[in-house]
């Protein structure tokens, strides 16, 4: 029996595979955040190059991959599918684990899949700079790695709560030659503003995509870019599902279950969007289950409504399951699943229930990452083990009902740079947020509408 | 006869019970406090701590009639009376029953009452003579009481067996004056000596300023104010978080009082129980916002004796919305309820939400204190 199921190189993708073609709803457009009519390409010019544009209105189901691209991704990918035998050992589970790793890549997550995509289209229209904000550090990291490769300048607005717990992120961001500012910083109006009302506020997603976006729109040689969210960066990371369904078949295996984490929506939708039709057309029963934490639980205890991307209202209206975009989401460690949306692709599945959401607390998910850790060896960043703590509950269910499932984990990157989170867990400084759902629905109940 | 420990015994007979009556505090209130219904609670309490000494080998000594001897009676231990106090003892008679115990040889002196009795005793007691307190009164700010009757009665015995530590312990009290206009100001009136289990003692009350708190406390104010548009009657406890919301919607309140809001307007300030009861009737229900104690953890039963566990079962538990800044809760190991019902208690008791902050909670282990360190 192997560990590690493994393409060659020639095996990666050539296409990115767009869900949009086989939704069972059509997606609702994304609205002008002045106007409120649904947004037209030359809307998004100021801010992305025409080559993203396109894809990100594209129904198209097929959308080759360039290239020069293939070139870089081929510098980890494809990324390899590993049989967890040790964990089932350890569980003693009849059910069969495996988890495709992300972390192999230079950046340590799947965040490059389409931060090299990103960068080479505003490469090609002579874009100089691109400015753009990360949560955790993991995207920042792989668009200053991207922007390197293709000689374009970066700054990157790291959430202040993120930038402080793991200073190394900016670091591996200079090596690489970008510019990393804790948000809010008092390099935008955005920042500003809110460092007037809250000085010490540990800062969140959506206040830094406030201050990319405004850094992009008041420069002319510049950009924004975006790690999570939106349709474009939902298709590049395709490529880790199309894999993922190759690699299953060389061990003539199918996945009943797929877990992954969601912040944004980005690792999650690219490991099981390619599955999406084999469910809807092929009828295979297979279950996706997106992974979020109980503090910041979007998917499932969000409304599903046209709202603000950003905290200062600059981006475009989308229709999404949202906490509301002037939510803080409480300073939990798995930074990058603090965002009060998800993507709108994500969310339309959700809503149409091929897709399932559940949330998990931060001290039960550091419990399955370390248990993961010692068996597999690998240390998961705590995003990622988000989906480690349900794909551990389901095998030792199966202990009980003898069932031999086949479980697959998309562990989206390592947490190297996550290690005082460790620490605190071990000290036992992990505190348990919840989202008070019955309060706030009571008191938006008494909001009046706008 | 030198190896037998002696353990000095003293009841506060009127301790707590300003409290369900809405006085804060009793000292010189009594007639008032009897006038408006007021039941002595401490001999209740002196007999659920003495309930978990059964069999304890010492010689309790202390005072007369309903200060200690009937209890002690109640409880089959061995006892001796030391001092006789007059038909209605006042603090001054604490003062010398104490005195009486010392002069007696006691090793350790256990007291049921609150800060007043705590004073009253510490005062003679000084840091030559151990005590703890049984805790039965309307504050309890000082860290010489264990967190229930049962705790108290379990740190005796520890203590004769001889397997605890000893620590110093400031003795506090709060303004009463300054504390019925509504500041809380304590003031610490000495050191006492008492002994420990971590997890058994009461911390002493800490009274929180910082910028950051602030932060939160405003944070859980808009989110209260959002909710509580929903037309409900909302009965507030004390402290500074409950008064921050009150602020925030632009009424009036207390800040050591009970007070109902509803649709954003102060209809009941000061409340006392039969006044929580009568709201509650006539509003066909309401909703209680309590934030704890301080250092302690207590949720309810400490500086809120208004709400009563009859208040509470006619609301039931699920209308019980608790909230404290995340630096209070960090500093709050557990969060406990002792209402002085068991059962009420064990019903709040769980895990449950506690709001920190604008549309965040965590959650945190109530407990029911009668339960605490009894396994």
């Amino acid at each position: 029996m192997k560990t590690k199921i493994l393409l060659d190189e020639e095996e990666m993708p050539k296409r990115w595979y767009n869900v949009a073609a086989d939704l069972l709803t059509p997606l609702d457009p994304p609205l002008h955040p002045q106007t409120g009519e649904p947004l037209k390409p030359e809307d998004l010019e100021m801010i992305f190059p025409k080559g993203l544009i396109r894809q990100e209105m594209s129904t198209e189901r097929w959308i080759d991959i360039p290239e020069e691209v293939r070139e870089i991704l081929r510098l980890w990918r494809p990324t390899p599918l590993f049989r967890a035998h040790r964990l089932e050992e350890h569980l003693k589970t009849p059910a069969r684990i495996y988890y495709k790793y992300e972390g192999v890549s230079p950046a340590g997550s799947h965040k490059p899949n389409t931060a090299v995509p990103q960068a080479y289209y505003n490469m090609k229209e002579g874009v100089e700079r691109i400015a753009t904000e990360t949560g955790a550090g993991q995207w920042g990291s792989a668009l200053s790695m991207a922007t390197c490769l293709f000689d374009i300048q970066c700054r990157v607005y790291m959430v202040r709560a993120s930038f402080d717990q793991k200073p190394y992120r900016k670091s591996i961001m200079q090596v690489w030659g970008a510019e990393c500012v804790a948000s809010p910083s008092e390099l935008t109006n955005a920042g500003r503003m809110i460092l007037k009302d809250h000085p010490d506020t540990g800062g969140s997603l959506g206040i830094a995509i406030s201050e990319a976006v405004e850094d992009a729109a008041t420069h002319d040689n510049t950009n924004y870019a975006l790690g999570s969210v939106l349709n474009h960066v939902l298709l590049h990371q395709t490529v880790e599902g199309q894999e993922l369904q190759k690699q299953m078949a060389m061990v003539d295996d199918y996945p009943d279950v797929i877990y992954g984490c969601v912040g944004g929506g980005s690792n999650f939708p690219g490991m099981v969007f390619p599955f999406v039709p084999e469910k809807l057309k092929e009828k295979k029963e297979i279950r996706m289950v997106a992974c979020e934490p109980s503090a910041c639980p979007t998917l499932t205890k969000g409304l599903f409504t046209y709202d603000f991307g950003d905290t200062a209202r600059l981006t475009p209206l989308l229709k999404m399951y949202t906490l509301g975009h002037d939510f803080i989401p409480p300073s939990i460690h798995a930074g990058g699943l603090r965002y009060h949306g998800d993507a709108p692709l994500l969310c339309n599945l959700v809503h149409d229930r091929v897709i399932e959401a559940q949330s998990f607390h931060q001290n039960e998910v550091f419990k399955a990452a370390v248990t993961f850790a010692r068996t597999e060896g690998i240390l998961p960043a705590p995003e990622a083990s988000h989906a480690l703590k349900p794909a551990i509950d389901d095998a030792i269910a199966c202990k009980k009902t003898g069932e031999e499932k086949t479980i697959v984990i998309s562990l989206s990157g390592h947490g190297h740079f996550d290690l005082s989170s460790y620490d605190a867990y071990f000290a036992g400084n992990l505190v348990d947020y919840e989202y008070p759902e019955e309060l706030v629905k009571q008191s938006l109940a008494n909001v009046p509408k706008f | 006869m030198s190896g037998l420990k002696k353990v000095g015994f003293l009841v506060n007979p009127i301790a707590g019970m300003g409290g369900a009556v809405g006085l804060k505090g009793t000292d010189g209130l009594l007639e008032e406090a009897v006038a408006r219904g007021a039941v002595p609670v401490s001999p209740r309490r002196a007999e659920m701590a003495l309930a978990e000494l059964s069999g304890v080998d010492a010689l309790f000594l202390t005072a007369g009639g309903d200060m200690g001897e009937w209890a002690l009676r109640k409880s089959g231990l061995r006892y001796q009376v030391t001092y006789r106090p007059p038909e209605e003892p006042t603090a001054e008679d604490t003062r010398k029953a104490s005195s009486s115990f010392i002069d007696e040889g006691a090793d350790l002196i256990v007291f049921c009452g609150g800060d007043g009795t705590a004073r009253d005793v510490s005062e003679v007691a000084g840091s030559q003579v151990p005590i703890i307190g049984i805790p039965a009164g309307v504050k309890m700010h000082s860290g010489v009481f264990a967190i229930s009757p049962q705790a108290a009665g379990e740190l005796v015995r520890g203590y004769l067996e001889g397997d605890l530590l000893f620590r110093e312990t400031e003795i506090v009290d709060v303004d009463e004056e300054l504390y019925r206009s509504g500041i809380l100001e304590t003031k610490i009136y000495g050191i006492a000596v008492t002994p420990y289990r971590p997890v058994l003692v009461q911390e002493r009350k800490q009274i929180y300023s910082s910028r950051d708190e602030e932060v939160f406390k405003e944070e859980i104010a808009v989110f209260a104010s959002e909710f509580m548009r929903d037309g409900s009657a909302y009965i507030l406890g004390a402290g500074t978080t409950t008064a921050k919301i009150a602020e925030l919607l632009g009424t009036e309140k207390t800040l050591l009082g009970v007070d109902v809001i509803k649709n954003g307007r102060t209809i009941c300030s000061d409340a006392s129980e039969k006044d929580l009861l009568r709201m509650i009737d006539e509003a066909g229900g309401a909703k209680i916002i309590v934030s704890p104690i301080g250092a302690q953890g207590f949720v309810l039963g400490r500086g809120s004796q208004q709400i009563s566990p009859e208040v509470l079962r006619k609301i039931g538990p699920e209308n019980l919305i608790i909230v404290a800044t995340p630096h209070k809760l960090k500093e709050t190991p557990r969060l406990l309820v002792d209402t002085g019902d068991p059962e009420i208690d064990e019903m709040i008791a769980g895990r449950r939400q506690v709001i920190c902050a604008y549309r965040i909670a965590q959650l945190k282990d109530v407990e029911a204190s009668s339960k605490v360190g009894t396994d």
